[in-house]
């Protein structure tokens, strides 16, 4: 007779990360586990925390910029974009109109290149080695183009109060429609590597599903939100830079699982192609920097009064708050970090799933600590 | 002739049965040099294959064209110093990547390598078991990677190693039911069956066209084996750091890693010398091994191609592949072969 009374099931805690391949960034995930079973998730992070935004109220406004740029440090311009729509509220330094058309352009591309990143990376998280070179050929040549016009490839610091750092020339306007012209036909090529895979099929559909009344009761936005059916965005809801003047459409799916997000994140990237095209197309003549906000003057920029603005960040809503005390410097910056919401409802997605398939979800997350952590 | 008479041939002043040893002893040292030859050259061909594959160059500043980056890398883990994680089962731990080393070097001499013009027939050691022999030998490999998992004192290797268990009980039962097969269809030709080289003799029709079911369930088996992606599942690097490896590092890692390109290459072996016809083609008795080495390299190269575009397959996915698919298909391969060998067309 076996005494079964003395077989007693064990749990086990597993710490995963801070050190660990599949967590992107720093990300520590300490998992109580039932054999391969992932009973509890929580995730715990601080490991990148940097004061940024503290860092931002020491500084001149021009000068927080840098300090954006490394939030969500694979989507910097779309990091600058969002600042500069607060902080330009808040000075009243209306940007150029070709200025708006420019950033319009690199928070596009810059878009693109963020969403190429988490599909290397997701295909590493599933264990393709092939994909990742892939996109990240892609990624380099929109990175060479970021640093032919600002001079710096992921920390680009290009936008600037009132206006961007360097005009656009004709060269660089040749570069990009060079760039778009045989992207489309590289994304396929990595799309098809995905979606036509068997394998891959049965590691994300029907697994990490999030229902929207969840996604919402936990604040979840961007492709996260959109692929759970709910066809939030920024973009199209509170337009900003140009985007109420170019045709492009919002992807939704109603999986809600990991396919879904898969999908949704990569017909994003075909219409930001799209939008980059017609924005090059409509891109008007005249100055690229508001005279108001020379460089000689920016120190003395004075703001009062409070402005929040929200942005679509490749993660989702990025949402700035800054309020002005008069002085030359902010009184108070604030993040609203679509990545750390974004975080925050793992452990309700990852509830009673397999170890594999609990990194298959978190890699669709779309993780970027620099931005989780600040 | 074959290659060990050669040798003992020139060994003669000795005597009889000392220049038969020393002789046998020579071809063993030779086997095995030529297979760690061959992994290093296996290592270097998939270095620079992955490379093309992903659009890179790959290793190019060792050497002429990057050649002698393996033995780079290798001298490189051989300086490098062996950590070792407190509160390991010592003897345990040391022991297993001997174990996995052995298991696969010892597989090499049990292979027929067939003739290879003037020193004849190359294969080191007959038997007339020499087909179980050798899938008893490959079978000490999983005992390593078991004790390696669970003397290191690693939570991670631990649950890789779980899952390495169960992933080995799902696609071996079908992998020897496979073989059984074999072994029945070359029964009604050759009178030593059991022995490799007899499996190769009978195969005047390749067995891969004669038993294609079971060709598809022993490349699934050989390639769960070396447990290369899509059948990673056990060190799965994004959920498991490596699995039952983490904690190993300097040389004890890089016979690990040596096992792992060894069983590639080994798997190769068999399945084109079980299913493909060995050594047999054109000039069999000038240019065997040639033969051999070809169709080797050809499966070696499917298998890197399947390893770099496939992503991983879940285990419990596996475990019900194995259960549900592999093994109903072996038994009906048996059942099918069975009916062919008593209808004498096999």
């Amino acid at each position: 007779m076996v005494e079964q009374g003395n077989l007693k099931n064990r749990l086990i805690e597993l710490n995963m990360g801070p050190q660990h391949p599949s967590t992107h960034g720093v990300l520590r995930l300490k998992l109580t586990l039932d054999g391969e079973t992932v009973k509890k998730v929580e995730p715990i992070i601080g490991y990148l925390h940097r004061n940024a935004e503290k860092i931002c109220e020491l500084d001149f406004y021009c000068d927080a910029l840098i300090y954006f740029d490394r939030m969500d440090y694979v989507a910097a311009m779309n990091m600058e974009a969002g600042y500069l729509e607060a902080a330009e509220k808040l000075l009243g330094i209306e940007p150029p109109e070709r200025v708006v058309w420019i950033r319009t352009i690199m928070a596009e591309l810059s878009r693109i290149a963020s969403h190429l990143v988490w599909a290397g990376a997701y295909g590493l998280d599933l264990g393709m080695l092939t994909p990742f070179f892939y996109v990240f050929e892609q990624r380099e040549k929109i990175l060479d183009l970021f640093t032919e016009i600002s001079g710096s490839r992921q920390e680009t610091n290009y936008m600037s109060i009132g206006g961007v750092y360097q005009d656009f020339n004709d060269k660089i306007v040749y570069l990009i429609r060079e760039f778009l012209d045989q992207f489309p036909k590289k994304l396929e090529e990595v799309f098809n590597l995905f979606v036509k895979n068997d394998i891959f099929i049965s590691r994300t559909k029907g697994i990490g599903i999030l229902e929207p009344d969840v996604a919402l009761q936990y604040g979840v936005t961007g492709p996260m939100l959109r692929a759970s059916g709910v066809p939030y965005d920024v973009r199209k809801a509170q337009p900003y830079l140009a985007y109420d003047r170019v045709n492009f459409e919002v992807p939704i799916s109603k999986r809600k699982d990991n396919y879904a997000r898969v999908l949704v994140r990569f017909e994003e990237m075909r219409q930001s192609a799209k939008i980059i095209k017609q924005a090059l197309d409509k891109l008007p003549d005249g100055p690229y920097f508001n005279p108001k906000a020379k460089k000689s003057l920016m120190v003395r920029l004075r703001g009062e009064g409070d402005f929040y603005a929200r942005t679509e960040s490749p993660k989702g809503e990025f949402g700035v708050y800054l309020v002005g005390d008069g002085t030359v410097k902010p009184y108070r910056v604030h993040v609203r970090s679509p990545a750390f919401k974004n975080l925050s409802v793992l452990p309700a997605l990852a509830k009673d799933v397999l170890i594999a398939d609990l990194v298959a979800i978190s890699g669709t997350l779309d993780l970027v600590f620099g931005e989780v952590d600040r | 002739m074959n290659l060990l008479l050669r040798i003992a041939t020139i060994l003669s002043f000795l005597g009889h049965y000392p220049s038969y040893i020393l002789g046998y002893l020579i071809e063993t040292i030779i086997v095995i040099i030529f297979a760690t030859v061959v992994i290093a050259g296996m290592v270097y061909i998939f270095r620079k294959y992955m490379a093309r594959v992903q659009m890179r160059i790959g290793p190019n500043r060792v050497g002429k064209f990057g050649i002698m980056q393996v033995m780079a890398d290798g001298l490189k883990l051989i300086q490098k110093e062996s950590i070792m994680p407190k509160g390991r089962d010592d003897l345990a731990y040391k022991l297993a990547p001997i174990l996995i080393f052995f298991g696969l070097i010892m597989g090499f001499i049990f292979i027929p390598y067939g003739p290879l013009a003037w020193f004849g027939d190359l294969t080191v050691s007959h038997s007339d078991v020499s087909l179980i022999i050798i899938f008893a030998l490959i079978a000490i490999m999983p005992i390593g990677e078991i004790l390696s998992g669970i003397s290191s004192n690693n939570k991670y290797a631990v649950i890789g190693t779980l899952r390495g268990i169960a992933k080995d009980i799902s696609f071996e039962v079908p992998m020897m039911l496979s073989i059984l097969a074999i072994v029945m269809a070359a029964s009604a030709k050759v009178s030593n069956p059991l022995d490799i080289n007899g499996v190769v003799v009978a195969q005047s029709i390749p067995f891969a066209i004669l038993e294609p079911l079971g060709f598809f369930v022993f490349i699934i088996s050989m390639a769960a084996r070396a447990s290369y992606s899509p059948f990673d599942m056990g060190e799965s690097d994004s959920e498991l750091v490596t699995g039952n490896t983490t904690e190993y590092s300097g040389l004890r890692f890089g016979f690990f890693y040596l096992g792992l390109f060894g069983t590639i290459f080994l798997g190769s072996m068999m399945i084109s010398t079980i299913y493909l016809g060995g050594y047999l083609g054109p000039f069999t008795n000038y240019m065997g091994f040639i033969w051999l080495l070809i169709k080797t390299l050809i499966l070696v190269i499917i298998s890197l191609t399947i390893w770099l575009s496939m992503p991983r397959v879940r285990i419990d996915k596996f475990i019900n592949f194995g259960w549900k698919y592999l093994l109903p298909i072996a038994f009906v391969n048996l059942v099918i072969v069975g009916f062919l060998v008593l209808g004498g067309i096999a």
